[in-house]
């Protein structure tokens, strides 16, 4: 069974090197090139299927040239399409987490994440109704929402399944599967009740817009286009790639992370070696939760306004994501979800020019990819085929 | 039962041997119905505290069948008393108060569409959070065939006569049953848990294409729905019975014509349902039954004795979804209006939650369950926000609290979220096999050794020797 | 020939969990295959009953090709079989149990059952008698209407066996039928394995661990070692065959002792 065992961990070839050089290899260099290939890769690909398109459609529309739409827009497209993918990949490491370790789908997971938006609010809601918000550092001020949010988050996840999976572990899969959905759906309005009891409003907005560095696009020049970047998605990418790497140390160079990983492998045996399971378990909730709500401050910020019901598209499209590159396996996670954003972002680049499709379709999208996948291949991209023992 | 019975216990245990008496199980029961209907019949409308009431007087009666079935006396008794209930006097509360006949066919609308998940998720243990698209296929059939909406169908004069409804519930069935088999051929060889993801895509992915299917060519009207759809056709008999029985309770309608169309509905709502009991039945008991439960049971164990998984998978996809279609075309007729919004994932799992709330499997369980969720979604959430804005209009003020300072987005109404979430929770965590378990749904979910292939065993964790 | 396996080989990534396997097994015949833990043995009752699909090689049954046929088929073509750890059905009775064994030989007939006509009437009376005829073949039918996991284990192996021989198959296949059985409830197995030949002529083919039931009631014994073929023939050649010894004794000499539970056969 494919599982967190690996992650993004380098291989282990037995190099002589110095201790902290194979430590800054395996911990900064290796992932952080992992992440350039599968974003390279999956770029140029699209790119290539791009083209491809328009040479098969040239004109789409009368006096549109799809060759050109799509040179002119390709930086923007593939920009976007690594902060989306980034938000996804770690929303999508919740899943894998949870699943690599209990092989179990936490449909509340979408949830969490929306919980991370939500708290990511009401931090920078509150410094704003304080008047304090033009003062702070801006690395000071988004490292605490983000923060705050994984704080809150990652407890909830552990809540979550002390209450709601542990009582039922054991039981028939299906039994912890529908207590996960009333979770998933309790959080979506008990979020709402709080937030109507105290501001009567749930459309709650970022005071972004007292932020100047965080809401003027930075022109970009590539080549002679130029393309308007909003800073978040610089902040989405840094973010994300940081929170990453802790996560790789944690899962591959720390001993709680072996831990982790001993408990995904065997539970019986990981309980016999000393382990506490349980221990494992809630510590795999948090870790998975606070990516989520890391996920949803960033997410937050990236749109400005955020609901209680932000959750369900993102979720679904994070755990296609994880789906696709290999549920349990923490690289096809951010395989997937980085090859799941940029492939969204071309098609709502391209799909603009053929009138009867628009991009009315790209949220069954996401749907059509993880039931293609699941038919076809359900070990995702990176799992391993297991035949079921008898 | 219990050995040592305490002297507290005695009179209790004497008081309940007495009501098993048939004779006075008898009299209690018809004294527990003249209550309450003399209660519906006395509540007055424009009593302050009315819906309160009322929510607690109308599922006294929606649930007093299920008493009388399990109340201790003779069986012709009980069908003479339940298919009272449900021909005659629901029909009367319904010609006295018309919201109790709307709520009395929505319970009918969701008994049906929980009775058909049972099928799916209860017998063949196919985890479906996509269901509600069958519902939305047959409610779609009927509306493009009949809606006043500037469909190519309407425009290509292509729209059916209202009389054809009876035979539109029929293709209903076709139709849906054909969509359940369409959309479970790819997924059925997925495991239960990627099944119910894919289901939810597939409900949602039915939703997106209802909302988007105005564009290029016009079917569905888009998010705007499909309005004016027809109705079926009320005899002229039909109406002038209903205002005669009407003016022998001593009522006189002002307009006849709803109140009897509503009555036709709740009356071919209930025969929807009375077919699919039979039909779900006999489905049970019978070879086809036996290998869905095969198939929940073990999987690979069927398939070794010869059962067709894909073959037996499909049955229950195609048997489930052929009455959400029937259940759908009558939905959008007494709706007269249809859009994307009313097949939401929420109702997916409304419908699930009725399935898990009565008890997976079994037919009576999931028929209370319907009852009590569509009940606790419909009426008791609904009329608590009426009686909030009743009391707020009062400036009403209970312990120091000022209604009026309630804020406004608390309204009720709008938390069915809430109430199916924490009913779901509640249930798997305490009772996973429903308020009327079935039989064999017990023993499957009692211990944790039922498990069917050896991943599903998450060993109970040993004894914990320190932490890491 | 009854069955015939040519050249079977079933590989899992990189394991090659039965290697090149060739045997017949003669219509009418009881035969067993042994070897050590994780010698395939498992492995080639889950192709020859369609759960996994070979890698390469052939299977006839009856003079007709089975390879690709899914388990199901493979049912309703006469193979039958139990497993290692019992899989009954946990929730049903052992009557029910029985009568879902005989699904692929019903007519099922999804309007017959919603009518309840005579068709089906008649269907289901049968299928109620054969049931209780095979319960009092196998000595359970006291136990009709007990739930499959309430019976007491060896009762549970020989309501599998009685499952299995609901689908009337020509062959049936037996998964360590005695592993954690007592020896009288042993002796007592091997005899019912014997009547299920002698007296429904249904030719038996078992994987044992318990050499004095391979001995004493197989004609014929195949030796897996390592996905293998190393030894084929009567018992009194399988005892003196000197690889198959080596093939136990050298294994048990270097430190493997889960005679019992077989568990690491697939891989």
């Amino acid at each position: 069974m494919a599982s967190v065992s690996r992650g993004l961990a380098a291989p282990s070839w037995s190099l002589r090197l110095p201790p902290a050089v194979r430590w800054v290899y395996d911990y900064l260099l290796y992932p952080i090139g992992q992440m350039l290939v599968f974003i390279i890769g999956a770029a140029v690909v699209l790119t290539l299927l791009a083209y491809l398109l328009a040479a098969l459609v040239p004109e789409p529309r009368p006096n549109i040239i799809l060759a050109d739409q799509i040179s002119r827009q390709l930086p923007g497209m593939i920009i976007s399409g690594i902060s989306i993918g980034f938000v996804y990949a770690m929303i999508a490491l919740g899943y894998t987490l949870v699943y690599g370790v209990l092989k179990f789908i936490n449909f509340a997971h979408s949830e969490i994440f929306m919980v991370g938006s939500v708290v990511g609010f009401e931090i920078m809601r509150r410094i704003a109704d304080s008047g304090t918000l033009q003062q702070w550092n801006p690395v000071v001020l988004i490292v605490t929402v983000v923060l705050v949010s994984m704080l809150v988050s990652g407890l909830l996840a552990v809540l979550i399944e002390r209450i709601a999976y542990r009582p039922l572990r054991g039981a028939p899969r299906l039994v912890p599967l529908i207590s996960a959905i009333g979770i998933s759906f309790f959080l979506i309005d008990f979020v709402r009740a709080t937030e109507a009891i105290t501001r009567n409003d749930f459309n709650l907005r970022y005071p972004t817009d007292q932020l100047p560095w965080l809401t003027q696009s930075v022109a970009l020049q590539f080549g002679t286009t130029t393309v308007n970047v909003k800073p978040t998605s610089f902040i989405v990418v840094g973010g994300a790639v940081l929170t990453l790497l802790a996560l790789n140390y944690f899962v591959n160079g720390t001993k709680l992370g072996r831990g982790i990983r001993a408990v995904a492998q065997d539970q019986t045996t990981a309980a016999l070696m000393g382990i506490n399971v349980n221990f494992m378990i809630s510590l795999t909730f948090f870790v998975g939760g606070a990516f989520g709500g890391a996920a949803g401050s960033l997410f937050g910020m990236n749109v400005g306004t955020v609901t209680p019901y932000v959750g369900f598209i993102p979720g679904i499209k994070a755990f296609t994501a994880a789906v696709l590159g290999g549920i349990g396996n923490i690289t096809g996670a951010l395989l997937g979800g980085l090859t799941l954003g940029l492939v969204e972002a071309f098609l709502n680049g391209v799909l603009v020019y053929f009138p009867a499709l628009g991009q009315r379709y790209t949220d069954i999208f996401a749907f059509s990819v993880l039931i293609l996948i699941l038919i076809f291949r359900p070990s995702g991209l990176l799992g391993e085929r297991v035949d079921e023992k008898v | 039962m219990a050995t040592v019975t305490s002297a507290a216990q005695q009179p209790i245990r004497a008081l309940r041997n007495w009501a098993a008496r048939p004779a006075v199980a008898t009299a209690l029961i018809l004294l527990y119905l003249a209550v309450v209907l003399l209660v519906l019949r006395g509540l007055d409308r424009r009593h302050l505290w009315f819906p309160t009431f009322s929510t607690l007087a109308f599922p006294a009666f929606v649930l007093s069948p299920f008493i009388v079935m399990s109340a201790p006396i003779s069986r012709r008794l009980k069908t003479i008393l339940i298919g009272g209930l449900i021909l005659i006097a629901m029909p009367l509360v319904g010609i006295y108060d018309t919201s109790y006949l709307e709520l009395a066919i929505q319970i009918c609308i969701f008994t049906g569409l929980a009775l058909g998940l049972n099928i799916v998720v209860g017998f063949a243990g196919l985890l479906d959070l996509g269901y509600i698209a069958f519902f939305a296929v047959g409610a779609y059939l009927w509306a493009m065939f009949t809606s006043q909406a500037p469909t190519v169908i309407n425009i290509s004069g292509l729209l059916v006569p209202a009389w054809t409804f009876p035979i539109f519930l029929i293709i209903g069935v076709g139709i849906a049953a054909v969509t359940g088999i369409l959309l479970g051929l790819p997924v059925l060889r997925l495991r239960g848990d990627y099944l119910a993801i894919v289901t939810l895509g597939f409900g949602e992915m039915i939703r997106v294409l209802a909302r988007n299917l105005d564009q290029p060519i016009n079917f569905t009207n888009g998010a705007q729905g499909l309005h004016n759809v027809s109705p079926p056709p009320i005899p002229e008999i039909w109406t002038s019975f209903t205002s005669s029985t009407a003016n022998l309770m001593g009522i006189s309608l002002a307009n006849v014509t709803p109140v009897a169309q509503q009555l036709l509905f709740y009356f071919v709502g209930v025969l929807i349902v009375a077919i699919v009991v039979v039909v779900a039945r006999r489905l049970d008991d019978s070879p086809i039954g036996r290998a869905w439960t095969a198939i929940r049971e073990d999987e690979v164990a069927a398939i070794a004795m010869g059962v067709p998984l894909v073959k037996m998978k499909l049955l229950a996809f195609a048997a489930g979804a052929s009455f959400a279609g029937a259940i759908g075309v009558l939905y959008a007729a007494k709706q007269t209006f249809v859009s994307p919004e009313s097949f939401s994932l929420i109702q997916s799992i409304s419908i699930l939650a009725m399935v898990i709330v009565g008890g997976l499997g079994g037919i009576r369980g999931v028929m209370l369950g319907a009852a009590v969720v569509t009940l606790l979604n419909l009426q008791v959430l609904k009329n608590m926000s009426l009686q909030l804005n009743a009391l707020r209009q009062m400036d009403f003020v209970i312990f120091g609290f000022h209604v009026q300072n309630w804020p406004t987005q608390l309204e009720p109404a709008k938390y069915e979220r809430l109430v199916f979430g924490l009913l779901l929770i509640i249930m798997m965590i305490f009772r996973p096999t429903g308020i009327l378990p079935e039989p064999r749904r017990r023993i499957e979910l009692q211990h944790d050794d039922v498990v069917t292939d050896e991943d599903d065993v998450s060993p109970a964790p040993g004894p914990m020797v320190g932490a890491n | 020939m009854l069955l015939e396996v040519t050249n079977l080989t079933k590989s899992f990534g990189g394991i090659t969990a039965v290697r090149d396997v060739t045997l017949g097994i003669p219509e009418g015949s009881i035969s067993a295959i042994i070897g050590p833990n994780g010698a395939g043995k498992t492995t080639l009752f889950n192709l020859l009953t369609g759960i996994y699909k070979p890698t390469s090689g052939q299977i006839m049954f009856n003079g007709r090709s089975i390879v690709g046929l899914s388990p199901d088929k493979v049912n309703a073509a006469g193979i039958a079989r139990t497993f290692q750890n019992i899989r009954l059905f946990p929730a049903m009775t052992a009557i029910e149990n029985i009568m879902v064994g005989m699904h692929s030989r019903l007519k099922i007939s999804v309007i017959d059952t919603l009518l309840r006509n005579s068709a089906f009437h008649q269907q289901e009376k049968a299928v109620s008698d054969k049931a209780r005829d095979l319960l009092s073949f196998v000595g359970l039918l006291h136990k009709a209407n007990e739930v499959s996991r309430n019976l007491p284990y060896g009762d549970q192996r020989r309501l599998e066996i009685a499952r299995a021989l609901a689908s009337d198959p020509k062959l049936i296949l037996l998964d360590e039928p005695t592993a954690g059985m007592n020896p009288q409830e042993t002796v007592a197995a091997t005899q019912l394995f014997r009547r299920v030949r002698d007296e429904l002529g249904i030719t038996v083919v078992l994987i044992e661990h318990d050499m004095t039931v391979v001995m004493g009631i197989s004609e014929h014994i195949t030796v897996l070692d390592y996905g293998q073929k190393i030894a084929e023939g009567p018992p009194e050649a399988i005892r003196n065959n000197a690889r198959v010894v080596e093939a136990y004794l050298g294994r048990r000499a270097a430190g493997t002792h889960q005679e019992e539970s077989d568990h690491g056969d697939a891989a």
